[in-house]
């Protein structure tokens, strides 16, 4: 025999307690769910503040970006052809995106896609952050044959050819690097003429 | 009296008589996982110490007349403190022994299949282990801020923003938003020292509770000891005093090997390397991220897919979907070899062809793959290598499954385990 169930106060709302309850539950976990994308969102911020952003304006000098003279302008004088340094616009040294790889090529071994208004007296520049994973490319000089030398990003051998435009020769680089435009002054200083002509960084 | 004082409370005799008698079935082979535990106590201890030195901070300060991030300058200055340098190597050795014995337990519980029923959890807890070891390491990696810590953390974030979809959104929440960045030292920092260890605490808690319950898998000997015996159900040694003095002693002959190393054989000499400069020399990675820094090498740069919303690139193929395919497939191993029975026993590996030659084939492939990150050096072309490396494989595979089966052929198939 089946017994009669006593009526229950909740039967007058039509809500049992449990269901109650249980919606209560989800809810706050739902609520909770919720604060904790704003949470997320505010420990991954945004572009500002970080990545490889460029500030070479036209017209900022060339200085050495490493060794005993950091920071003193480079003398056109000072480099041979084959010769390669690192390079940051003056005064804007400590923003890695800025820096660039100068080289000295004979004239006559430039070939497209070298744009070869950005160069001067075989001066050319190229943003020295490799295109493939951030590292710092190098330069790698042939001595027996000056034309055959290259740059090499030694994070994962990465080839470019500088006397093409930084094409990519070999490796994982997805695209050259990028050309900047430079000028031999008056007073025998390098200056940049032009901003990069290309992405510049990591490109994924 | 003490003892008396404390059992009336703590009721350590009870304590004592079901904890501390735990049979431990004896095998050298148990002491990998033991070598990796004692290893991270290690770390704990060498880290406390560097922690409470270390300055987590990219600010520049003037170091012997230098300016120079200050996590740089606070590393340099605990390697000139007595007995700074040689905790530091300390640390970073049992980092490297830790993951050595994560690996060789792992192998070793492969190659006797103490993965199957009833253990599988703990092979899943296992493999968290291992990729939260990896995590530690990785985070270690930036926090003295050297030129070569700055490139290989650089490298890590461009392949994981190199991801479709999740990518850079993921990329900026681990790295505190793009990198470099003045906010990702404090953030690996709290991770390596916080995050990490608590989590390894957890899991390894996990991991030896499960095993509390459900004990080593013994021997094959134990099993006709017992049959002679007769009635026993699991033969070794209590875990009081006997598996604690071996245990003990073990850890103190595996110190003494570390100290040794690091006395004679520096490790990530943070003053050679430099402060982060323009310039990237030859560096490679440290050996156990090897295996994906060569796979890196191998795949063509113009090897990408477009997919909806993206790009896969050689670096998320290289970077994560590779080591992500190799960690699905240990994780479906026990999945794939399965027993009807539990199992109880540690397989003979001579007596599994299959499996065997399986995990060959796989160890001849990563090591490969480590081989292929000095491609440079040796001169031979990626896609010669790449042929080298899948020639080895099935070489590996097709040799050591061929000899495993003739020798079960001659030994008969009685035992099939």
């Amino acid at each position: 025999m089946v017994e009669e169930e006593k009526e229950r106060p909740e039967e007058k709302t039509g809500i049992s307690r449990r269901k109650f309850t249980l919606g209560v539950l989800v809810a706050s976990v739902l609520g909770a769910l919720g604060s904790v994308f704003t949470l997320l969102k505010v420990l991954s911020p945004g572009k500002k503040g970080g990545g490889y952003v460029t500030t070479i304006e036209p017209g900022d000098g060339l200085v050495y970006a490493k060794g005993s003279n950091a920071g003193a302008s480079i003398q056109a004088s000072s480099m041979k052809t084959g010769d390669a340094v690192l390079a940051y616009p003056a005064g804007k040294t400590s923003n890695p995106a800025n820096l660039v790889q100068l080289i000295r090529i004979d004239e006559k071994d430039f070939k497209a896609p070298t744009d070869i208004a950005l160069t001067d007296k075989g001066f050319v520049a190229y943003s020295a952050i490799c295109t493939h994973l951030g590292c710092t490319v190098s330069w790698i000089r042939n001595d027996k044959a000056l034309s055959a030398s290259y740059t090499e990003c030694f994070c994962h051998n990465s080839i470019f050819d500088p006397a093409r435009g930084a094409k990519v020769m070999g490796g994982p680089a997805p695209i050259p690097l990028a050309q900047i435009g430079v000028k031999v002054k008056s007073n025998g200083t390098l200056v940049f003429t032009s901003g990069f002509k290309g992405p510049v960084g990591p490109q994924v | 009296m003490i003892f008396k004082w404390f059992n009336e409370r703590l009721e350590i005799d009870k304590f004592r008589a079901k904890f501390l008698s735990k049979t431990f079935p004896t095998h050298p082979t148990f002491l990998l996982g033991e070598m990796a535990f004692f290893s991270f106590v290690t770390l704990v201890v060498t880290g406390i110490f560097l922690g409470l030195l270390y300055e987590p901070s990219t600010k520049m300060v003037a170091l012997f007349g230098a300016m120079v991030p200050a996590s740089y300058a606070s590393v340099v200055k605990i390697d000139l403190l007595p007995m700074g340098m040689i905790i530091r190597r300390i640390h970073h050795w049992s980092a490297m022994l830790m993951i050595a014995a994560v690996l060789a337990h792992l192998t070793r519980i492969y190659f006797t299949s103490a993965y199957r029923r009833p253990r599988e959890i703990n092979w899943f807890v296992g493999l968290g282990l291992w990729g939260i070891t990896m995590l530690a390491a990785f985070t270690g990696y930036l926090l003295p801020y050297s030129q070569f810590s700055v490139t290989a953390t650089s490298i890590a974030y461009f392949i994981s923003k190199s991801v479709p979809w999740v990518g850079d959104w993921t990329s900026r929440l681990l790295f505190a938003g793009e990198f470099p960045s003045d906010a990702t030292v404090p953030r690996f920092f709290f991770m390596h020292v916080m995050l990490v260890p608590v989590a390894l605490l957890g899991l390894i808690s996990l991991h030896m509770l499960i095993l509390v319950k459900q004990k080593h898998t013994e021997p094959p000997s134990n099993r006709w000891l017992k049959e002679s015996e007769g009635g026993r159900k699991l033969i070794g040694i209590p875990v009081w005093p006997e598996q604690t003095v071996v245990s003990m002693s073990f850890y103190l002959f595996l110190l003494f090997v570390v100290v040794l190393i690091a006395t004679y054989i520096p490790l990530n000499p943070v003053e050679t390397y430099g402060p982060p400069s323009p310039g990237t020399p030859v560096m490679r990675p440290d050996w156990y991220f090897l295996p994906i820094y060569g796979f890196l090498k191998l795949i063509p740069g113009d090897l990408s897919f477009s997919v909806p919303g993206g790009k896969i690139t050689p670096e998320t193929i290289g970077g994560v979907i590779f080591p992500g395919f190799l960690a699905l497939v240990l994780a479906l191993i026990p999945f794939l070899d399965r027993a009807k029975q539990d199992q109880h026993y540690m397989a003979n590996p001579l007596r599994r062809p299959f499996m065997t030659s399986f995990g060959m084939a796989g160890i001849v492939f990563i090591c490969m793959d480590a081989v292929s990150g000095y491609i440079d050096v040796l001169h031979i072309a990626p896609a010669k290598m790449a042929v080298y490396v899948v020639f080895a494989t099935l070489a590996a595979w097709g040799v050591s499954f061929g000899l495993l089966r003739s020798y079960n052929r001659k030994r008969g198939s009685d035992v099939k385990t």
